[in-house]
């Protein structure tokens, strides 16, 4: 199962993520939003930075967009990108993780907004999935 | 999805979806378009976001989808929906993230023939003098509290800091500045993201072009714009940068509830919204005015910028190398504003998604310079291609809320352009059309290949066909600037 990938749409940018549960799911999408941001993956070890993040929501789509909300922020505050996450709690409306990445040269797009557009998790044979439209 | 058999056609250039279409449309929905713009919505999913307006509590009339629709998030991108004060709502979608993403154009004394042998210098000093790319900061550095200055004050902010004139202000949609913008209504991470972007183009589809007016097709407007053939123009496009993208993002998030609050069902979460005159709604009014406020600051900087650009590489070598301001309109706000709905004038609130005012002659919201003729609408091409200046008439105020197009309007995703087209094939395809062109971001430029949108004349014709915005003046491109 791939974790997520890069879906056609007129005006922006959508990625269909999936996760065999939430936390999974939450990952996949920060690393799936990472890949959009940047082709830098392997920065030197010294540059590597890890970022606690909190998100408070009241369902799992607002926290899905408030947890890639916080991700879009930090890249445009000063280009930081996540590579990887650790989860340390997750609920449906509640996320503390680590977020282990760096601050790149360059983005390679200028993301600006996740997006609530159609926005749905669903339950699949192989847990769960859903696509994220990005305002670019 | 909306077939084609749904859409009544009722006048040339007007399409009709009747409100019985959908158990939960409020009013019908109508498109300005021709057969073949008509196929191309038809294509993607923008109709049916139209349609998922017509939904919304307190809309008035019709909604209205403008020839250059394409598919966007929520609202569709070319939308006008207008709702009735004081308990319609408000919804942050319906501006959109780039909240008064919109154009400046500036005139200038200068002919093509005096710039052409100096286009190189003017393009690089442009490119210089206006900082651009993905989450660049700029050379305005605010004190502390001068950035809710600039979300408060706008355009006047700049004038204060000595980068606009008396006449900027005049030329500018509300004078560069609207009352009631609350910067306390902003969030922290918000003007995190808009403290030193005051004066910066970002990326994206935002860019700056030097081009010639190339025809007239009104002497009288262009004479009163200040518009002649062959003269240099430069147009700006870009909005409120990341400042903007945030104050979308909070609101959306905290309507999210709201909806529940205020008992609103809604076919898409992106069209969340609130009662303008709840404490939701008002919040995000006061923020949206900050945030429209700070994109007005912010292409007045640039406009300065542009000034000074001229002046380095154009001293000493043209007549006059002065830069006057045509006009300066959003594309992307929700205003507040008398129309007349059934023979009664009544207070709506206006969201034009992708869409221009265009108020007609003699409105008082227009500068005292062209009231008779009607307001500037600025409608910038794909790159490469054409921009119009059109004017406002009393048609947009009787059949769309005063309101018009925006652009050409995407035809293909941002992927397929990647595709199809390749960065550094398209510099040299317009390089050998004689346009300069300074690019950031070689993919950037692919992704705005002129051939991923519709084309911006058939667009413009729909709309002087239908008498909403009538045709003044036809401006060819020279030198791209962008992100």
């Amino acid at each position: 199962m791939k974790g997520f990938e890069e879906v056609e749409h007129t005006a922006d940018i959508a990625l269909r993520v999936r996760g065999r549960d939430l936390p999974e799911l939450l990952v996949n999408a920060a690393l799936g939003l990472g890949t959009l941001l940047t082709d830098h993956t392997d920065m030197p070890a010294k540059a590597i930075q890890t970022r606690q993040v909190e998100v408070e929501a009241f369902d799992p789509e607002s926290l899905l967009v408030g947890w890639l909300s916080e991700l879009i922020y930090w890249a445009e505050k000063d280009r930081f990108v996540c590579h990887a996450v650790e989860v340390q709690e997750v609920s449906s409306t509640h996320l503390k993780a680590t977020c282990i990445g760096s601050c790149v040269p360059e983005l390679r797009h200028h993301i600006k907004a996740v997006t609530y557009h159609n926005l749905q998790i669903i339950q699949t044979d192989q847990g769960l999935e859903t696509t994220v439209v990005f305002d670019v | 999805m909306v077939d084609s058999r749904a859409i009544q056609r009722i006048d040339k250039y007007l399409y009709e979806i009747d409100a019985s279409f959908r158990a939960d449309m409020r009013v019908p929905a109508r498109l300005y378009t021709d057969p073949e713009l008509l196929e191309h919505a038809l294509g993607d999913a923008s109709v049916d976001q139209l349609v998922n307006t017509a939904t919304l509590p307190g809309v008035v009339k019709y909604v209205l989808a403008m020839p250059d629709i394409h598919q966007g998030y929520g609202f569709p991108i070319g939308g006008v929906v207008a709702t009735r004060l004081p308990d319609g709502i408000i919804s942050p979608g319906g501006v959109g993230y780039d909240i008064n993403c919109g154009v400046r154009l500036l005139g200038t004394h200068i002919s093509e023939e005096e710039v052409r042998p100096y286009l190189d210098e003017l393009a690089t000093a442009i490119y210089k003098n206006c900082p651009s790319g993905v989450g660049k900061g700029g050379e305005i550095k605010l004190k502390t509290g001068e950035l809710d200055r600039v979300l408060e004050e706008g355009s006047r902010w700049a004038k204060a800091r000595g980068f606009a004139t008396d006449e900027d202000l005049e030329r500018t949609e509300v004078g560069g500045c609207l009352e009631g913008a609350d910067a306390g209504a902003v969030s922290a991470k918000a003007k995190e993201r808009g403290h030193d972007q005051v004066g910066t183009l970002g990326a994206g589809n935002h860019f700056i072009e030097v081009d010639i007016v190339r025809d007239i097709y009104d002497e009288e407007a262009a004479q009163r714009f200040g518009l002649f053939a062959g003269q240099i123009a430069v147009q700006i496009h870009c909005g409120s940068r990341g400042l903007g993208h945030q104050v979308c993002t909070d609101y959306v998030q905290r309507f999210q509830q709201a909806v529940q609050k205020y008992g609103i069902h809604l076919p898409d979460r992106e069209l969340v919204c609130a009662p303008l005159n709840s404490p939701d709604g008002q919040a995000y009014l006061a923020a949206m005015k900050a945030a429209a406020n700070y994109a007005f600051a912010n292409r007045q900087v640039l406009a300065h910028h542009v000034r000074r650009a001229f002046e380095e590489a154009l001293s000493g070598k043209v007549r006059n190398p002065y830069v006057f301001q045509v006009y300066d309109v959003g594309h992307n706000m929700a205003k507040i504003e008398q129309h007349e709905v059934d023979g009664e004038r009544i207070t709506l609130c206006v969201h034009r998604k992708g869409a221009t005012r265009a108020f007609g002659p003699y409105h008082p919201d227009i500068p005292s310079a062209y009231r008779d003729v009607g307001q500037p609408v600025l409608v910038p091409g794909s790159m490469g291609t054409a921009s119009w200046v059109l004017r406002g008439t009393e048609e947009a105020m009787r059949q769309t809320f005063g309101s018009t197009c925006h652009g050409a309007g995407r035809a293909m995703s941002r992927t397929q352009a990647k595709k199809k087209v390749w960065g550094g094939e398209l510099r040299e395809q317009l390089e050998g059309q004689g346009i300069r062109v300074r690019a950031g971001s070689m993919s950037g430029l692919a992704e705005e290949a002129p051939s991923a949108y519709k084309d911006v004349d058939r667009v413009v014709e729909v709309m002087h066909g239908s008498g909403i915005a009538t045709k003044v003046a036809r401006l060819v491109p020279i030198a791209i600037i962008k992100g």
